[in-house]
């Protein structure tokens, strides 16, 4: 029985809520980052971690955007439980853009999914030099296609990452602008 | 139609085994012809599940559809297979494990890990005819029975086959799950693994090549053990099948009683069929962040064939590990590959992110002028660019 | 064992407060018109039986009959409003396919964040989602206005399940006697809007005989919008 399901059963019971409104005008994420959407996304409350958080629009199963947020040198982005520390890709600050893609790539495609990075070029995020990339995934689990964008820099030595990813039919085109709208907002604090 | 009852056990295929050493004139070491079983049996249920996850696997994104390789490796099945043949379907699927499975319906799936780990096509042939073997002795079947009373079967069912909302070759995290909790037995390991090795003897392979595939594994698993401290017990294949050490000592003593290492591997035929698939298997591979795992495999496919492309793929293992001393390793094996034929235009990219690391500013511009020379068009050109005139 | 634990308390919880039955519409859409045609879209049903060990294992056997049996409830249903649903004509092919796997994400979506835990506030509880655009290729391919997808999972207790029904050994699979869990989805194909979608889980159903697959074609096509 998928995960979902198991999810869906537990949602139809319970009364507290697991997704907030978030926006529009300014948002903190993690306590380092300020983003200002035009309008309000969807936080999904209960994945927060310490240094990542999760939006969406239309759902989980849909469009994710996640912020990673203050990455330091030696930080994974996400925990991989299965496997052992040396199997886990690590943030280091002498990273070029590339290698930060390539590390974004592991876990991407830790569950099977397939990844092709596509264009790679600098862009302005977080009120100074940083780059973008665009790259198409199938989902394992479902065999959805997926397309997504990222955005990242690094300052202070430390990397702030946003991946906004959907599936390719309708729901990509339908959010990206309003993706790319909150990435131009963005702004790292302190 | 006469039908067969396997679920009692293979006593058939433990005859045709011995009678095959005595070199019984007419026939092979498999049995004759399965009949597609009745429904509403414990196999016709089984039948119509794996029906269905065919027709799923049919449509997969994940399935590789290129006419000459599946030609090639059907061709190789149906050799081994003998009578068997017109039942046996395969499937290539893109996934960077050591995998290969053949279910009781026929259905043969070889993942892409397994095809880039194959020396040559007498070891891809010691694959399949151990998978065939556990195909034409019901060895599945007779895990069901058994399973009915122990609680893995179902889920092994469920899980791998994709009736939990798996995709069609399943969740990694799943199948390692499933892996774990569903073995066949010892017996049914050496029964297949007897029937795989006389397979390739007699299609005129070198039997020894059986034996060095578990050696393979057997390196790679230490390397990564070694870098890791994985000692690979949750490896999806390792997790349902015997030790492959005491395996690939079984194989090279039953080679020595058959022909040994005489015969001819194919070595060349191998190389060629999956020459332009190796890329993408190598950038899968890369991935999989196993490094000891990798670094082993890579250097033995250069023992191969030491061509620009491994040379290449060699030097990013070092580079994505970036352990200590791994830059200049890297370095090696890209002046290595520039030497060589084959040498894919990313080497140039690699080396002058690796000398714009190390400070050599001028070396890694004239590496990544290189590289947009080569690749103008590139998706990752203005980064490129950028590079060059940050290095100013 | 551990990992069992947490979902202990689900499987209570999910026992105490069955049946739900949640049927909903998007805004702006009351009713199908008369003599509407509904494209009968690949059904995802999947039967399980449960063992005494309380492991699902998938029965083949029975989810074909179930799908047979489902599929003819659907097509031979009669409707006051002469509704009638339409079989996919052709194969399925790769069309089918990603509109298929599309609307696997989507229908995902809305049971987990139309009401309760997950609830979506921008959706302030509306039924909002949509295919897009390429449900107009099916719409091409079959003259249909409309599409239906059901997806159905369903387990039967074993005579050794039912006689231990204790909440407690099943979990990883979060399910405890029998239990049907499923929705049934109506998509406008010229919009691509999914203008209807109804909840199920109950205790109760038999996809396996035709008379009571028919009962749960009913149940899943409660309130349907005709």
């Amino acid at each position: 029985m998928s995960r979902w399901l198991l999810l869906f059963l537990v949602a139809l019971l319970s009364g507290c809520a697991g997704m907030s409104k978030v926006g529009p005008g300014e948002v903190t994420v993690r306590d380092s980052l300020s983003v200002t959407p035009d309008d309000a996304w969807n936080q999904f409350s209960i994945g927060l971690t310490r240094k990542s958080e999760v939006w969406t629009l239309d759902g989980l199963p849909l469009d994710r955007l996640v912020f990673y947020v203050g990455i330091a040198d030696g930080e994974a982005l996400a925990d991989l439980p299965q496997r052992k520390d040396r199997q886990v890709p690590k943030y280091r600050t002498t990273m070029q853009a590339h290698e930060i893609v390539e590390m974004y790539e592991v876990f991407a495609t830790h569950d099977g999914s397939s990844f092709q990075r596509q264009k790679l070029a600098p862009a302005a995020f977080a009120g100074g030099e940083g780059f973008r990339f665009e790259f198409s995934r199938v989902r394992k689990s479902d065999e959805l296609e997926m397309r997504g964008v990222g955005y990242a820099a690094v300052r202070g030595g430390k990397l702030y990452l946003l991946i906004f990813e959907a599936p390719r039919s309708h729901y990509y085109a339908r959010h990206i602008g309003r993706f790319e709208a909150l990435v131009q907002s963005a702004r790292i604090r302190g | 139609m006469q039908r067969r009852h396997f679920i009692t056990g293979c006593a058939c295929c433990g005859l045709l085994a011995r009678a095959s050493t005595l070199l019984a004139a007419s026939q092979g070491p498999l049995p004759a012809r399965l009949q597609q079983p009745e429904p509403g049996s414990d196999e016709g249920g089984l039948w119509s599940l794996l029906t269905r996850e065919e027709e799923r696997l049919k449509r997969s994104r994940f399935l590789l559809r290129d006419p000459a390789l599946n030609a090639y490796v059907s061709g190789l099945a149906c050799r081994l297979g003998g009578e068997h043949c017109p039942d046996i379907r395969v499937y290539l699927v893109r996934s960077p494990f050591f995998n290969a499975s053949m279910a009781p319906n026929g259905m043969l799936q070889v993942w892409t890990g397994l095809l880039l780990r194959m020396d040559n096509e007498a070891q891809l042939a010691a694959v399949l005819g151990h998978e065939i073997g556990h195909y034409v002795c019901r060895h599945s079947l007779e895990q069901l029975r058994d399973a009915k009373s122990r609680t893995a079967l179902g889920q092994f069912l469920g899980m791998a086959l994709g009736a939990a909302g798996v995709g069609a070759a399943g969740s990694l995290a799943q199948l390692a799950l499933l892996a774990g909790m569903f073995a066949y037995s010892r017996e049914h390991e050496r029964e297949a693994d007897r029937i795989g090795q006389e397979l390739v003897a007699d299609a005129g392979y070198p039997p020894i090549e059986a034996a060095k595939v578990w050696q393979q594994l057997v390196a790679e698993l230490k390397a990564e053990a070694e870098w890791s401290g994985d000692a690979g017990s949750r490896s999806i294949f390792f997790a349902s099948h015997p030790d492959p050490e005491e395996r690939s000592q079984a194989m090279a003593s039953r080679a020595a009683t058959m022909n040994g290492d005489t015969g001819d591997a194919a070595t060349a035929a191998y190389a060629r069929q999956i020459h332009g698939h190796r890329r993408q298997w190598f950038e899968d591979e890369l991935r999989r962040r196993k490094t000891g795992e990798t670094i082993a495999l890579f250097e033995r496919l250069l023992r191969q064939s030491d061509d620009g492309e491994t040379r290449f793929f060699l030097g990013e293992a070092y580079r994505l590990r970036a352990a200590d001393g791994d830059g200049a390793r890297a370095l090696g094996e890209y002046a290595a590959a520039e030497s060589r034929s084959a040498c894919p235009p990313e080497m140039f990219r690699s080396r002058g992110m690796l000398q714009r690391q190390a400070g050599d500013t001028a070396a890694a511009s004239a590496s990544f002028r290189h590289y947009l020379s080569l690749r103008p068009a590139a998706e990752d050109a203005e980064m490129i660019r950028s590079y060059l005139h940050e290095g100013l | 064992m551990f990992p069992c634990r947490r979902w202990l308390w689900v499987s209570f919880v999910v026992f105490l407060a069955l049946p739900v039955r949640a049927a909903s519409l998007a805004e702006g859409f009351a009713r199908l018109p008369a003599g509407a045609v509904v494209l009968l879209m690949p059904l995802d049903i999947e039967l399980f039986s449960v063992s005494a060990g309380g492991v699902l294992e998938p029965q083949a056997e029975w989810t074909e009959k179930a799908h047979a049996n489902l599929r003819q409830a659907f097509l031979t249903r009669s409707s006051v409003l002469k509704v009638n649903f339409m079989p996919l004509p052709g194969e399925v092919d790769e069309v089918v396919e990603s509109l298929n796997r599309l609307h696997g994400a989507v229908g995902q979506a809305i049971i987990l964040h139309q009401s309760g835990l997950f609830a979506l506030p921008t959706k302030e509880g509306k039924l909002d989602w949509s295919l897009g655009d390429e449900a107009a290729l099916m719409r091409e391919r079959s003259g249909a206005d409309y599409a239906l997808f059901a997806f159905v999972r369903d387990s039967y207790a074993s005579s050794e399940r039912v006689a231990m029904m204790v909440v407690g050994a099943l979990l990883g699979f979060g399910l405890s006697g029998g239990m049907q869990v499923g929705y049934a989805s109506l998509v406008d194909l010229s919009s691509g809007r999914v203008v209807w979608f109804n909840r199920l889980l109950r205790q109760s159903g038999d996809l396996r005989e035709f008379d009571k697959a028919r009962e749960s074609c009913d149940a899943l096509l409660e309130k349907f919008p005709e």
